[in-house]
């Protein structure tokens, strides 16, 4: 315990549970985080994976430097990779490089857009329900029943209705994160609600927000943390496999409408950089997402720090 | 006019699915390159074949929805259905018709038409075809109103009657000189004695549970397992074809995902013919793989756009003229369509229509200049950045990637003649919604068959017509062709039509873009395919399957 911050130090008599998540639930002070850092910076495949991560955002923040954005067609049709093209051109002479990079933009807005309001309702809801115990029961029931629902149809169902756009696919992810989001931060948040300190400061102010806001969601927060790269990962992949079904916006480019316009121009069998290179850019992001969140779990685990 | 929508409606279906292309050539050009390696007809061989043991399996997308031919249909029902219930009537590459169940058709007088048809076919639980079969048919079509093809047709029809075992004779309610063959060509044959058991043939099903089906086909459905395969067994006589038996003893539809795995089963020689046309990017891949052969087929339709002229702006000519100008036709025809299409020359009068075809209306040039010209005197302004304060959205099913191609290069040449178009592609129930509800500026689209030109001007430019999109109500053409459906002398029918297309034209009531050449891959093995026009008759039609054979060397 000594590497704990000790104003927020766990009482060693508490019956805390024992689950990694649940071993340090504290707030990450500046000293934690450093430790956490520091321990993180040894693991090569968490610097590794948030060198990818980084680079993807700097390639779709970058975007109108790396090329020019995908003109509406060209005249070399289904070139198979060259030097004059890196990805080759797809059915309609267009450059793959130019509508990968392109698209890691699209891409990484799903990604964020629908993590940031997955998170937000879910830790909402998830401490909410924690810290008002009557509430929790019936917010668990409308959790379990929303992860026992089949989502990959629902989601193709609403997208369908509502038409393809990227608001809509935002939404779509956004609206079948949260439920796991609320899983993961509930489970913590009720350990917290439990300590002495939260006790303590109920009895210095009546104001549940108060509580909620200053302590308890600091206490959570690297739980959060965890959940973000995960749901941003899993909203690549929701997105992706949406945009391949014809559910994505038709008018912006991302890593699914590519495959999606290989699949429908028939070009899948014969023109194979048309799926490899935007499968590749979709593998990094969820690939190094996943590692990353993995390194960071491990990292903030002072029981791998002790090693 | 409601009625035909259902038709047109049905032409759409297969035709807005991405993979499934439609529509026509100027044949001429390229027929010459696939003749070298496309073995055509049955005479290719050497002498008549025999009728074998061979199966021959063909790779669809969808299943068989409906067995009865006479309902509103896909392109599966189509093709299924279409080898057991004869037409009176087929279709030669330049869209005029001819003999199939029918010998011989025409008019008594202005108010009743007749077929003569053939007295050697069966059906084959035994019973003759008879003229009564095909009377009943019609009659029963015009009564229970299916929402098929068919029913779209009977507008001017009022009853039909078996004069003798061979001739069958319809009255009309007023003269239409096209609705004979239109009704020989678009409607089938079923037999009295199976479907009159049903309370009414729009609800009857044809499912096969009472005993199976009944053809006069050149094959019989015999065995449907949903979701994977649709086999047919040879029907012995079937004096359609040469030798008069079908060659390949078993018929199997296939069902597959999508056109990328039916060309990698067609590669694999899982299956012998794709029967949904191929994506332009793949043909010339195609016809370089060994072992495959690739089908050039002549498209009887057209792509195009129309303009919705209940939206103020586009009520005004010049507005459409400036959109019909800022379209970059050559591109599009080049690039996403790979060169496999034709300009009609803006005009609904399509050069594979070559009696009615008018040289001398030219296509729409593509001249931004022009259209800002043209938007100005009109009397908008552009802003600093060059740009009208007008907007449009254009409407196209996501189903059908050769439009979906194109709609984007729509958008960006109108952009650079300072006109905002906004597209909307959507899922294509939701787009056969809007353009039912006139919820669009601009629609975008095709059609398989447009083979009669009087039918079709009714349909697209009479107000209430059911395939109206432009939403167009302009007496001087609404005259033109109420006449040409009343004239019977064809060459005064066809000036007429030139004149009623001029007027489409100049006024932009349609922006017809192009017909569009079909290709078809098959197995090399298999030759003696006969082609007909359109992606619903192509190498699958009855005559061409039931003439197919495995070449010699097999």
């Amino acid at each position: 315990m000594t590497s704990l911050d000790p104003v927020n130090a766990t009482p060693t008599g508490l019956p805390v549970s024992s689950e990694a998540l649940s071993a340090e639930p504290v707030a990450e002070s500046g000293r934690a985080g450093a430790a956490t850092w520091r321990v993180f910076r040894r693991d090569p495949l968490g610097i590794i994976s948030l060198g990818l991560l980084l680079l993807l955002v700097v390639v779709a923040l970058a975007a109108p430097l790396l090329a020019s954005y995908p003109a509406s067609y060209g005249t070399d049709v289904l070139r198979p990779p060259s030097l004059q093209y890196l990805f080759g051109t797809d059915s309609l002479g267009r450059d793959v490089l130019g509508e990968v990079i392109w698209g890691t933009q699209q891409s990484l807005l799903v990604a964020v857009a629908a993590s940031i309001i997955a998170i937000a309702i879910g830790t909402l809801v998830a401490v909410i329900g924690a810290y008002f115990k009557r509430l929790d029961v019936f917010i668990s029931v409308i959790v379990d029943l929303t992860l026992s629902l089949p989502v990959l149809p629902l989601m193709i169902l609403i997208a369908a209705l509502i038409g393809p756009s990227t608001a809509t696919i935002i939404g779509v992810v956004a609206a079948f994160s949260w439920p796991e989001v609320t899983r993961l931060v509930r489970s913590q948040a009720l350990t917290v609600v439990n300590l002495p300190y939260v006790d303590a400061a109920r009895l210095m102010t009546t104001s549940p927000v108060w509580i909620i806001g200053r302590h308890i969601i600091p206490a959570v927060t690297p739980v959060i943390v965890v959940s973000v790269v995960v749901t941003a990962s899993r909203a690549v992949l929701s997105a992706a496999g949406l945009a391949f079904l014809g559910l994505g916006d038709p008018t912006t480019w991302s890593w699914g409408r590519i495959l999606y316009e290989a699949q429908q121009s028939g070009a899948m069998s014969s023109a194979w950089w048309l799926t490899l290179f935007p499968s590749i850019a979709i593998l990094l992001l969820v690939l190094s997402a996943t590692l990353l969140s993995i390194a960071y779990n491990d990292a903030r685990n002072p029981r791998n720090r002790a090693r | 006019m409601h009625n035909h929508s259902t038709r047109r409606g049905t032409m759409r279906t297969g035709i807005r699915r991405g993979r499934a292309l439609t529509l026509v050539t100027a044949a001429a050009a390229i027929t010459f390159v696939l003749s070298a390696c496309a073995p055509s007809a049955p005479e290719a061989s050497s002498g008549p074949v025999e009728a074998g043991n061979d199966t021959l399996t063909i790779a669809t997308t969808t299943d068989v929805v409906n067995y009865n031919p006479l309902i509103g249909n896909s392109r599966s029902d189509y093709w299924v259905t279409n080898l057991m219930y004869p037409h009176l009537l087929s279709i030669a590459d330049d869209g005029k018709k001819e003999p199939q169940l029918a010998t011989e058709w025409g008019y008594v007088d202005e108010l009743t038409g007749y077929y003569e048809i053939r007295d050697d076919m069966t059906w084959s639980d035994g019973e003759p075809v008879t003229a009564e079969d095909v009377a009943w048919t019609m009659n029963a079509v015009k009564k229970d109103a299916p929402s098929g093809t068919f029913y779209g047709q009977l507008a001017n029809f009022v009853s039909a009657e078996a004069v003798s075992d061979t001739r069958v004779e319809i009255t009309l309610a007023s003269p239409d000189t096209s609705i004979v063959e239109e009704i020989g060509f678009w409607g089938n044959v079923v037999p009295q004695h199976v479907f009159e058991k049903a309370e009414s043939v729009a609800t009857f099903a044809n499912n096969g549970s009472d005993g199976g089906w009944v053809s006069a086909g050149p094959y019989l459905l015999t065995d449907v397992q949903v979701g994977q395969s649709y086999s047919m067994d040879r029907v012995d006589e079937y004096p359609l074809v040469e030798g008069g038996t079908p060659v390949a003893a078993k018929v199997v539809y296939r069902v597959f995902p999508d056109v990328n795995t039916e060309i990698l089963a067609l590669q694999s020689g899982e299956v012998d013919v794709i029967a949904n046309a191929l994506p332009p990017a793949q043909v010339e891949q195609l016809k370089a793989t060994d072992g495959i052969t690739v089908e050039e087929v002549v498209g009887l339709g057209y792509a195009h756009m129309t303009y919705n002229m209940t939206n103020p702006d586009l009520a005004k000519t010049e507005v459409r003229q400036a959109l019909a100008h800022a379209v970059d036709y050559d591109a599009i025809r080049t690039v996403v369509l790979q060169g496999q299409a034709v300009s009609t020359g803006s005009s609904p009068l399509m050069p594979v229509l070559s009696d009615y075809y008018d040289k001398s209306i030219k296509e729409y040039d593509f001249d931004v200049d022009k259209s800002r010209e043209l938007m100005e005197s009109a009397g908008y302004t552009a802003d600093a950045s060059g740009n009208f304060p007008v907007s449009f959205r254009l409407i196209y099913s996501l189903q059908d990637s050769v439009t979906s191609q194109w709609a984007q290069l729509v958008k960006d040449s109108a952009a650079e003649a300072g006109i905002t178009i906004e597209l909307q592609g959507t899922e294509r129930n939701t787009y056969l919604a809007q353009t039912n509800d006139g919820d669009y500026d601009i629609y975008a689209g095709n059609f398989a068959i447009m083979d009669d030109p009087v039918t079709n001007f009714t349909l697209s430019y009479l107000p209430g017509g059911a395939i109206n999109y432009t939403l167009v109500d302009d007496p001087e053409l609404n005259a033109l062709i109420a006449k040409a459906a009343v004239t019977a002398d064809s060459d005064e029918k066809i000036s007429i039509m030139r004149d009623a297309a001029k007027i489409v034209h100049d006024e932009v009531y349609d922006n017809i873009m192009y017909t569009q050449n079909l290709y078809f891959a098959h197995s090399s093995k298999w030759e003696g395919f006969v082609t007909k026009p359109s992606e619903l008759l192509s190498i699958v039609n009855p005559i061409s399957v039931a003439s197919a054979h495995k070449t010699a060397a097999q």
